[in-house]
C-alpha cells in the first residue's frame, strides 16, 4: 500500500515536472497525458514485442514523444493562450482515439505484458530531473526563460528566439512525460487507453498550478498533496470524492499563485550587489 | 436512410450547438474557460429523470432544468471565476471549475448511482412519427430539434435586441469601459453564468429524451467537442457555436452513415486544430485585440 502511494507519487511528481517544464516558457499543455500514454505505448512495444531491455524502451519512448512533440508544437505553438490550451487539449484527445484504434497495440482492449519498473527507478529519475531542474534555475537560461514567460514580445525584441526556446521546451516536457509514461507501463503490466485520458492532462496541470508555478519545488508539492489527498481523505468513505473536489477548489481559492509562489533568485546576492542591476 | 442520418445529424448539432454557446458567451464576457459546464449539461439529464420519476410531464423538466442549471452556474461562477482575475487567472479558472465539477459528478452518482437511469417515460414516444417521403420522422426528434432551434432563435434575439444582451455585448467587448459607464459587471457575469449554464441543462436534458436515459459519465466528452466546435465557430461569437454545432453534428452522423464513427472524435479535434492554424479566431471571430492578447 505504501509502497504503490510512493510509486504513484513518483510517476506524478515526474509528470508535474514534465508540464512545469513546458510552462518555464509560458506554454500551458494539456497534451502531456497524451505523450504519458505515447510513451507507455512506445516502450512497451520495444520490450514485449521486440524484446528489447527497459533502458532501450525508455529511450525509444522519450525519442519518439520528443518527435512528435516537435511535429504537434511547431504549428500549436502558433496560437496564443486559451487557443494553445484547446489546441492541447485536441491533441489529447486524436491521440487516445488514435490508440483505440492501432489493434497491433490491443485498441480498447489495452496491451499487457510490460514489467520491470522498480521504485528504484522512478525515484532515480526524480532525482536526475531534479538535479538538472536545479541547474537550471540557477542557470542564465532560466533568466531567459522568466523573460519570455513574462512578456515573449519584450524578449523577442531583446534577441531571444522565442519559438525555438519554446518549442525545445516543449520537447523536452513531451519527452519527460513519455519517460514517465514509459515507466508506468512497465509498473502496471497493462495499459489501456483509458488510463491516459484527457482527465489525466488536467490532473497533471493541476498539480503545477497547485503547487504554484513559479519555482521548481511547487510542482512536485502539488503531485505529493493531491495524491495522497484522497488517502487523507479515506475516513470520509464514500463521500471522499466531494471533499477532494471541494478541498481543490478551497485551496485554489485561498492560495490563488499557488501553495509556492515566490520565485527563486537566479543570481546569488552577493554577485547581485556587486554588479548593481544584474537581477 | 442518408435523409434520416441528416436529422439525427441535426439533432445531435442543435444540442453541441446549446452547449457550444454557453461556453461561448462565458468566453466573450470573462475571457475564460467553464469546465465545470460539461457537468452542468449532465445534470440537464438527471432533472429529466427527477421529472419523470415524480410523475410529472416530461416537457416541465425544461423550467427546471433551466433554474437549477442557472443557480448552478451561479455557484461556479463564485466559487471558480470571482476572485481569480490576475493574467494567469484562467488556468486557475478552468481547474477550479474542473474541480466544482467533480463535486457535481460525485453528488449526482451519490443520489443515482453510477450506472445509466433510465427516464420514466411511454417508450411509444420513440416510435410514434410521421413518415412523408419515405423517410421516418419520430416526433421526439422533431420536438427536440424545434426545441433548440427556438431557444436558439430566442437567445440571439435577447443578446441582439434586450438590455441583458446589449449589456452582456458591452461587457464582451471591454469590462472596464462598461464598468466606468455605470455597468454593473458583476450582474452581467452572473446573468451570463445563469444563461450559459440553463442552455447546457437545455441540452443535457434533450440527449436523455433523446436516448431514453441520463448516464453521468456523458459530460466531458460531449462537452469537450463542444469546446472545440466553439473554437471553429470563433470564440465569443454565437452565430459562429450555433452554424459549428450543427454543421459537426451533420458531420458526425456523416461519419457514421459512411463506418467511420469511431473518427468522430479526430474529427472534430483536427477540424478544430486545422481552423486555428488557419485562421486563428475561428470561422466568425474578429482579430479584436483582446483575442490577440489572449
Amino acid at each position: 500500500m505504501i509502497g504503490e502511494l510512493a510509486t504513484m507519487t513518483g510517476f506524478n511528481i515526474l509528470l508535474a515536472w514534465s508540464v512545469y517544464i513546458i510552462l518555464l516558457s509560458g506554454t500551458l499543455s494539456f497534451a502531456n497525458g497524451a505523450f504519458m500514454a505515447i510513451g507507455a505505448y512506445v516502450a512497451g512495444i520495444v520490450t514485449v514485442k521486440l524484446g528489447l531491455p527497459l533502458a532501450a524502451g525508455l529511450a525509444a519512448a522519450a525519442i519518439a514523444a520528443a518527435a512528435i512533440g516537435l511535429l504537434a508544437g511547431y504549428p500549436a505553438l502558433r496560437t496564443r493562450g486559451i487557443y494553445l490550451m484547446l489546441v492541447t487539449v485536441g491533441l489529447a484527445a486524436v491521440v487516445e482515439t488514435g490508440i483505440q484504434n492501432i489493434p497491433y497495440i490491443g485498441g480498447v482492449k489495452g496491451m499487457g505484458g510490460m514489467q520491470g519498473t522498480t521504485l528504484y527507478h522512478i525515484y532515480g529519475a526524480v532525482l536526475v530531473v531534479g538535479l538538472a531542474l536545479w541547474k537550471l534555475t540557477h542557470s542564465p537560461l532560466q533568466r531567459l526563460l522568466d523573460a519570455v514567460r513574462e512578456d515573449e514580445r519584450v524578449a523577442g525584441a531583446l534577441g531571444v528566439n522565442v519559438v525555438y526556446l519554446q518549442l525545445a521546451l516543449f520537447c523536452f516536457g513531451a519527452a519527460l512525460a513519455a519517460f514517465a509514461g514509459g515507466l508506468y507501463s512497465h509498473h502496471m503490466f497493462f495499459i489501456a487507453p483509458d488510463h491516459f485520458m484527457v482527465i489525466v492532462s488536467v490532473f497533471v496541470v493541476l498539480y503545477v498550478i497547485m503547487g504554484g508555478v513559479n519555482n521548481m519545488w511547487g510542482p512536485p508539492l502539488g503531485a505529493i498533496i493531491l495524491t495522497l489527498l484522497p488517502e487523507l481523505f479515506r475516513p470520509v468513505g464514500q463521500w471522499r470524492q466531494t471533499v477532494y473536489g471541494v478541498a481543490i477548489a478551497a485551496l485554489l481559492l485561498f492560495r490563488r499563485e499557488g501553495l509556492m509562489p515566490f520565485r527563486i533568485p537566479s543570481v546569488r546576492l552577493r554577485r547581485n550587489q556587486e554588479s548593481g542591476s544584474a537581477r | 436512410m442518408l435523409a434520416e442520418q441528416l436529422i439525427n445529424g441535426l439533432v445531435l448539432g442543435a444540442m453541441y450547438a446549446l452547449i457550444a454557446i454557453g461556453y461561448s458567451l462565458v468566453f466573450g464576457v470573462l475571457d475564460k474557460l467553464t469546465f465545470a459546464h460539461s457537468e452542468i449539461f449532465m445534470v440537464g439529464g438527471y432533472v429529466g429523470v427527477a421529472t419523470a420519476a415524480l410523475g410529472m410531464p416530461v416537457w416541465w423538466a425544461i423550467p427546471f432544468a433551466i433554474v437549477i442549471a442557472g443557480i448552478l452556474g451561479l455557484i461556479v461562477e463564485y466559487v471558480s471565476f470571482r476572485k481569480f482575475n490576475t493574467p494567469d487567472g484562467h488556468i486557475t479558472a478552468a481547474l477550479s471549475s474542473f474541480a466544482v465539477g467533480i463535486v457535481m459528478i460525485d453528488l449526482v452518482q451519490k443520489v443515482w448511482g453510477t450506472d445509466p437511469v433510465d427516464l420514466d417515460i411511454p417508450r411509444s414516444i420513440y416510435t410514434a412519427g410521421i413518415t412523408a417521403w419515405g423517410i421516418r420522422l419520430a416526433w421526439i426528434k422533431l420536438a427536440i430539434l424545434g426545441t433548440t432551434l427556438a431557444i436558439m432563435v430566442g437567445l440571439q434575439l435577447m443578446i441582439m435586441k434586450s438590455r441583458i444582451g446589449r449589456n452582456i455585448r458591452a461587457v464582451a467587448e471591454s469590462g472596464t469601459a462598461s464598468a466606468l459607464l455605470g455597468i454593473d459587471v458583476k450582474r452581467v457575469t452572473q446573468q451570463t453564468f445563469f444563461i450559459a449554464s440553463a442552455l447546457a441543462a437545455v441540452a443535457g436534458l434533450m440527449l436523455a429524451l433523446r436516448g431514453g436515459f441520463a448516464d453521468s459519465n456523458v459530460g466531458l466528452g460531449f462537452a469537450l467537442k463542444a469546446l472545440a466546435i466553439m473554437a471553429i465557430g470563433g470564440m465569443g461569437d454565437v452565430r459562429g457555436a450555433m452554424l459549428g454545432g450543427l454543421a459537426i453534428g451533420v458531420l458526425e452522423a456523416l461519419a457514421f452513415q459512411f463506418d467511420l464513427g469511431k473518427f468522430s472524435e479526430v474529427l472534430v479535434w483536427g477540424l478544430m486544430i486545422a481552423v486555428l492554424l488557419v485562421r486563428p479566431t475561428g470561422l466568425f471571430g474578429r482579430a479584436t485585440a483582446r483575442e490577440l492578447r489572449a
